[in-house]
């Protein structure tokens, strides 16, 4: 009797043991901690091109639609890199910047010429050689002129390649070094386009008005 | 005073290195575009933009240009007639023969990838040099491997190229 007992408790053990074991060998989910997480920001505003006459940008909605689940998650090996903010969010922030130093944001909604939807393809690293990080980082931007109801869509993309590294904390400074550089080359892309020169002269004809008639005056 | 001297010599040996840079940069901007495929070239969608990225990092690696600017990028008037835009086509990609290659080994059933490219002059859009790149590897490389090399062969070409162009 006591050895059936003794069976009986051992192996409601491991009927107990057993699914908190396994499920700990499966949680190599990474989370997000302070140490493994990266915060982006351009060094330095992009400037933009010059405009004829330049408009007053403002920056509405921006939406990913890159469909990524995990958009925060920039690399899943090594214990995971994660942002410390929704690529949106940093996406938004980099604009205005940009636009910021080169007086061309509007102080609000109503004050702006065209208004800019940015809809997110890509924020991140993308498949590349075993060699190196390749980060990606591919925008649409919506511009359109709120007095005509006209709009223009523009294509913006940057790239980054850089070096692989041995230590995670190299790894993670190199990530962060070229997510931060392929976002640079994305908004620059974006401010001085060629497509967004069109954009601007396309929807402009109400737009850069204001801006001729006080110079005239 | 050896340190000195030793910064000095190193400074010394470094200039003429640094002035032939400076000479190579015959071009304010330089603006590769993505490569196209030609009909039957069966390479990943993620490959153009991989491709594109590599040849972009190795451009500013070289100091082709003063400036290398992304695609689509407006570029100054006055500047336009020394910039230049690379444009080009992926013309032929073999995969190659995994066991060819074991087998009889001697560069047997290496993947290959042939490519067009033409310098042309952003201002009149006239050629200024036209490259053939033919790279070989081992098929069991990635092609994103392949890229790297295609795109250090493009600058390798180029520069022979301005080398062999009257001045």
């Amino acid at each position: 009797m006591p050895t059936i007992f003794r069976r009986k408790v051992l192996s409601s053990f491991v009927l107990i043991l057993l699914p908190g074991f396994c499920s700990s060998l499966t949680a190599d989910e990474p989370k997000p901690t302070p140490a493994n997480t990266i915060s982006l920001q351009l060094s330095e505003p992009v400037p933009a091109q010059k405009f004829a006459s330049p408009p007053k940008f403002w920056i509405g909605d921006v939406v990913d639609r890159s469909g990524n689940p995990q958009p925060m998650l920039v690399m899943k090996a090594r214990g995971g890199i994660f942002l410390d903010r929704q690529p949106t969010v940093i996406l938004r922030e980099a604009v205005e910047q940009s636009l910021k130093a080169s007086d061309l944001l509007a102080s609000d909604a109503s004050a702006a010429d065209l208004t800019v939807r940015l809809y997110i393809f890509h924020f991140g690293l993308a498949e590349g050689s075993q060699l190196d990080f390749f980060g990606k980082v591919e925008f649409s931007a919506m511009v359109k002129n709120p007095k005509t109801g006209e709009s223009v869509e523009v294509k913006a993309a940057g790239t980054s390649i850089a070096k692989r590294a041995t230590l995670k904390s190299n790894i993670q400074k190199n990530v962060q070094e070229n997510m931060q550089e392929s976002l640079k080359d994305a908004i620059r892309n974006f401010l001085r386009g060629q497509a967004l020169k069109d954009a601007v002269v396309a929807l402009g004809k109400d737009a850069g008005a204001p801006a001729q008639t006080t110079s005239q005056q | 005073m050896r340190l000195f001297l030793t910064f000095l010599l190193a400074a010394l040996l470094a200039a003429p290195f640094a002035l032939a840079n400076d000479k190579n940069a015959r071009f304010k901007t330089l603006e590769p575009k993505h490569f196209t495929q030609a009909e039957g070239v069966e390479l990943s969608p993620a490959f153009s933009d991989y491709f594109y990225a590599e040849l972009r990092a190795e451009l500013q690696k070289a100091k082709l240009a003063s400036e290398v600017v992304g695609e689509g990028e407006a570029v100054d008037d006055a500047d336009a007639a020394n910039s230049a835009v690379i444009l080009g086509t992926i013309t032929e990609y073999k995969k190659g023969n995994v066991a060819k290659s074991m087998l009889i080994g001697f560069t047997a059933g290496w993947q290959s990838l042939k490519m067009d490219a033409d310098v042309q002059r952003r201002s009149d859009k006239q050629t200024l040099y036209t490259i053939h790149v033919h790279t070989r590897m081992d098929p069991r490389w990635n092609e994103k491997i392949m890229a790297k090399a295609c795109a250090k062969e493009i600058i390798k070409e180029i520069r022979n190229a301005q080398k062999a162009a009257p001045k």
